[in-house]
This record gives C-alpha cells, sequence and structure tokens, in this order.
C-alpha cells in the first residue's frame, strides 16, 4: 500500500517553471532523500505535499485518497507531518505548550490526554527535563528538536522533514539519526527528508530523488546516486566521474 | 493545581474588591466605577482578538454599540422586556460578526485593521441617519430599567453590584478559555500561522471564533451599557472608542485577562483624576502610552508577575 504518492506535480510562479512534473511515491516506514542543489525546488516540493501551496497541475494522494484539494490542517490530522527549514515555533509558549497544540489537534481514539501524549514525546526525545521553559531560552538545536516533537506528538504517518541537520553539530546530527531510525522501526513512520548533509543522507535515505531546476534528475538507492553522471553534472559540473557526495 | 482554580479565584476577587467599593466609594466614583465594569467587559473581549489571535480589530466599538441600540429599539420601539432584549442583542451581534468575520478576516495586519476602523465609521453612519430606527443623532432615550424580582436595578451601587456578577463570570470564563487548548490554538495562529496549520489548527475558524467571542464580550457590555445609562446615542460608540479599548489593552497588558480589567478602569478614572490639566490631558495620556510601550511592552500587569512566569506548566502536570 502506498501511502503518500505524488504525481506530475507542476509548480509555475508567473515565468518560472518551480517544478515540472515530479513524481515521488513512499511507502510506509520508508525513508527518502530529496537532495539538489539550492533553488531546485525541494522545499517547494515539501509546500505542495503539506497543502501550503497549491500545485498548478498534478496531484497528491495521502494512503489511497486525493488530498490535492485538502486544506493543510486537514492532510496534518490525516498523519501528513512536517518541520520548516529554520524552525518554527510558537515563541509565546513554553515548550510543552507548543508540544500539545498537535496533540489537541490530532488526538484521536485511544489516545491519552494531549499533555502526556507531549511529555511522553518530550522525554523520548530527551526534552523532558526543559518541558516547562520558554522556547525563547533554548538552543539552536534545541528549537529544532521541539519542533519535532510537536511534529511527532500529532502522530504523523509521514515525517517531512526540511534540512533537519542545518545548524546542529555532529553528536547533534548522530543522535538526530538514530532517533529517526528508531521512529520507523517501532511505528514505521515514513521520512521524505531534504537535506544538503550528504553523510545524514546516505547513511539514512534508502532511496533518493534528485531535483534540478524543478525537474527530477534522478532516482535511485544511495550507490546509484553517487555515481549517477546526471547527478554529478548538476553538483560539480563537466568533467567528473566520481565525487564523495 | 493553582492555576486550575484561577479562574475561580479571579472571579472571587473581583467580586470581593467591587464590592468592598461598591459600600464605600461616592455616588460619582460609583458612576465611573460602573463604566470601567462594563468597559472591562468589552476590553477583555477585544483581548480574544488582538491579545491572543494578533487581530487588529479598530470596530470593537461598532458591536458594542450593535448590541445597545439592539436592546435599546426592542426595549423602546417594540415594548420587549430587558431580560429578553439583553439576550437577542447578544445573539444578533455575534452572528453578525461571524459572518462580516469570514470576508474581513482574510484580512491581515493594517489592512484589517483599516476594514474594521470602516465597518465602525459605517455604523457611525448608519445611526447617526437611520432616523427612523436609531433616532439619529438625538439618539434613543428612555430605555426601561432591569427588574430583578419586583425590584428595579436602579442606583449606581445596585447597578454596579449587578455588573459586578457579569464582569466576574466573563472574567472567569474568558481565563478558562484562555488556557484551553481553543486559547492556545489562538495563541499559535498569532505567533506563527503556517506552524499553526502545520500543527493540524485551522487557522480561518480559529480567527473567525477569536472574532466572534470578542464581539460576544462586546455585545455583553453594550446590553449593559444601554441599561446603565438608559440614553444611547451614535458618539457612545464612535470608531475612538475602538482606539480606546485597544490604548486600555496595550496598558493593562495584551494577552491578559487581569490586564484588560486594570487597563480599562484605569483609562476610565485617569482622565477624571486629572481633569485640571485640561487639554493637556492629551500631551500626558500619550507621554504614559510611550513610556508604557518603551518600558512595560507588556503592560501593568507585567509589573505584578513573578520573575520567572514560565513555571506554570509544572505545576498543572
Amino acid at each position: 500500500m502506498k501511502l503518500l504518492q505524488a504525481c506530475g506535480v507542476t509548480k509555475v510562479y508567473g515565468g518560472l517553471q518551480a517544478l515540472t512534473d515530479v513524481d515521488l511515491t513512499v511507502m510506509p516506514g520508508e525513508s527518502v532523500a530529496v537532495i539538489g542543489p539550492n533553488g531546485a525546488g525541494k522545499s517547494t516540493f515539501l509546500n505542495v505535499l503539506t497543502g501550503l501551496t497549491p500545485p498548478t497541475t498534478g496531484r497528491v494522494l495521502f494512503d489511497g485518497t486525493d488530498v490535492t484539494k485538502l486544506a493543510t490542517h486537514k492532510r496534518v490530522r490525516l498523519g501528513i507531518g512536517r518541520t520548516f527549514q529554520h524552525g518554527r515555533l510558537f515563541s509565546r509558549m513554553s515548550v510543552l505548550e507548543n508540544v500539545m497544540t498537535a496533540a489537541e489537534t490530532c488526538r484521536r481514539g485511544g489516545d491519552g490526554a494531549p499533555r502526556e501524549t507531549a511529555m511522553r514525546v518530550l522525554e523520548r526525545m530527551g526534552l523532558a527535563a526543559q518541558a516547562a521553559e520558554a522556547v525563547g531560552s533554548l538552543s539552536y538545536g534545541q528549537r529544532r528538536m521541539v519542533e519535532m516533537c510537536r511534529v511527532l506528538a500529532g502522530k504523523p504517518r509521514v515525517l517531512l522533514l526540511d534540512e533537519p541537520a542545518a545548524g546542529l553539530n555532529s553528536g547533534e546530527v548522530e543522535q538526530l539519526v538514530e532517533r529517526l531510525a528508531a521512529l520507523r522501526e517501532e511505528h514505521s513512520v515514513a521520512v521524505v527528508l531534504i537535506e544538503h548533509n550528504m553523510g545524514m543522507v546516505m547513511r539514512f535515505a534508502e532511496r533518493i530523488l534528485v531535483l534540478n531546476f524543478g525537474s527530477t534528475i534522478a532516482e535511485g538507492t544511495p550507490e546509484e546516486i553517487q555515481s549517477d553522471p546526471a547527478v554529478l553534472t548538476a553538483y560539480l559540473g563537466e568533467g567528473y566521474s566520481h565525487a564523495d557526495l | 493545581m493553582a492555576t486550575r482554580r484561577s479562574p475561580l479565584l479571579l472571579a472571587a476577587a473581583i467580586l470581593a474588591v467591587g464590592l468592598a467599593l461598591s459600600v464605600v466609594l461616592s455616588e460619582y466614583n460609583l458612576r465611573l466605577l460602573n463604566l470601567s465594569v462594563i468597559t472591562a467587559i468589552a476590553v477583555i473581549g477585544f483581548n480574544f482578538a488582538f491579545g491572543l489571535a494578533g487581530l487588529i480589530s479598530l470596530g470593537h466599538a461598532a458591536f458594542v454599540g450593535m448590541s445597545a441600540y439592539t436592546v435599546a429599539i426592542l426595549t423602546t420601539a417594540t415594548g420587549w422586556s430587558p431580560w429578553a432584549a439583553i439576550p437577542m442583542a447578544v445573539a444578533g451581534t455575534v452572528l453578525f460578526s461571524a459572518l462580516i468575520g469570514y470576508p474581513l478576516l482574510r484580512l491581515k495586519g493594517h489592512y484589517l485593521a483599516l476594514a474594521t476602523l470602516g465597518l465602525n465609521v459605517s455604523f457611525f453612519i448608519i445611526t447617526a441617519n437611520w432616523l427612523s430606527l436609531t433616532g439619529g443623532t438625538n439618539g434613543i432615550p428612555g430605555i426601561p430599567q432591569l427588574r430583578l424580582h419586583g425590584y428595579f436595578i436602579s442606583g449606581e451601587r445596585y447597578f454596579l453590584r449587578f455588573g459586578l456578577v457579569f464582569l466576574a463570570a466573563v472574567a472567569a470564563a474568558a481565563l478558562a478559555f484562555q488556557r484551553s487548548r481553543h486559547g492556545r490554538a489562538m495563541i499559535a495562529a498569532r505567533d506563527d500561522e503556517i506552524a499553526a496549520a502545520m500543527s493540524g489548527i485551522d487557522v480561518t475558524r480559529v480567527r473567525v471564533a477569536a472574532f466572534a467571542l470578542s464581539a460576544a464580550c462586546a455585545a455583553v457590555a453594550g446590553a449593559l451599557f444601554a441599561e446603565h445609562v438608559r440614553f444611547i446615542a451614535p458618539e457612545d460608540f464612535g470608531y475612538v472608542h475602538s482606539i480606546t479599548y485597544l490604548a486600555m489593552l496595550i496598558v493593562g497588558g495584551e494577552g491578559s485577562v487581569v490586564g484588560a480589567i486594570l487597563g480599562a478602569v484605569l483609562l476610565t478614572f485617569l482622565p477624571e483624576w486629572l481633569r485640571f490639566l485640561g487639554n493637556a490631558y492629551l500631551a500626558f495620556f500619550a507621554a504614559m502610552m510611550l513610556a508604557i510601550l518603551i518600558f512595560l511592552p507588556r503592560g501593568l500587569v507585567s509589573l505584578f508577575r513573578r520573575r520567572a512566569p514560565r513555571r506554570i506548566a509544572e505545576g498543572r502536570s
């Protein structure tokens, strides 16, 4: 059963073709990375998947139903979670309250109280001690983790992460990879990752989609992508046969 | 556990302080306190729109006026009992605010401020010119008094006790709401609209709800105003009053129910205390607003808050 599917997604801004006919299929529990140079359309693609940007043409399917016209908050409640490139938190709330918002809107039958759900997620991600703190007092890495916790509190079935490793030190990246792997293992949460940290991409992703100027130029396993001539050209220019991506 | 009980504590504190004052104050001060109580209810409402959901609405006085006029017209022209007219006025105002909220709230920031200001100006023009319905600038006199158990709620002292019950109830409900998931959703929609949607919050619905709730409180205030003054005219609900509500909330502390009450009481009494300044009061007022925005951006309530305001979450777990 396919979990998330983008079919022929095209987005045109005036004269700019931001995305051209992009396809992606994500299975439950799968990890997919979307890579490409700056401006390749990666974030726009996530915006289309989450409903923040309507596609010009093309469709988005989740769990077999067409969600192309569905509002963002409804997609979230269905199980599409997403973090942002620079982290977006509710600055007037404590850490716990931030995480509770999603637990409250995405509560399903059999779930515990939102406060307990939020606390559990914070404990799991190692932020329980900061639960009562104002988000403004946290470090950048912690703030990004709080955002991740908020998404997780909504019990997503697919997690769309926009450069989660940006600004984290290598220890924090390591921790992040481990926690994401555990999530996939235990709850078969699928992960779609936009990332420039190639070490993380190669270690974490089972499959990679490469975008350039809004078009798919390659798709395959990490090994295939590392030796794909089109990818090497896009990243390094003509004349390279191998790169340590 | 303390914060679970605090809406009731707030209501009790309002009743206690208000009742004590109702015994000791002079008739003149009681009248001002009555106006403060009514205004405080309106400002608590404004806090839903501005303090929580971040909607810069400058048409709040129009909702106060709409309800006051509904009460006045129903009780004078059609002879309804005030007890029937008040809920009707509140319901009608809330319905109107929700209907107009859907198109209006597509606007943001300054555009919303201008559109709501326009709403207030339109309200003034209509009430000042629809002579057959509103009596134009002459207003509507002779609004009948409320009667309870056969006794008229007349005189400033008795009206104050009556008004305090409304203020206590509205304040407690507002505080409980603010700390509920719905209040959190409003704060989230203001802090970051996109992150709110991405947390499963229906931002449009939350905004309209905040707007309608603010109108509901405004309507309660308007109905009480009509029953207190018993004579209403268009200038009671001009846009200047909307801006005053905004000033009151900022002075008291935006996002805070206690702040809304403090601001409403202070800015109702202050012009009277400083009457000797004459027109220089406006200069004083401007200087005070600037000082508060610079030194107390979170309003007077921030003076009373403990240094670490973010300890509440622990106490409630």
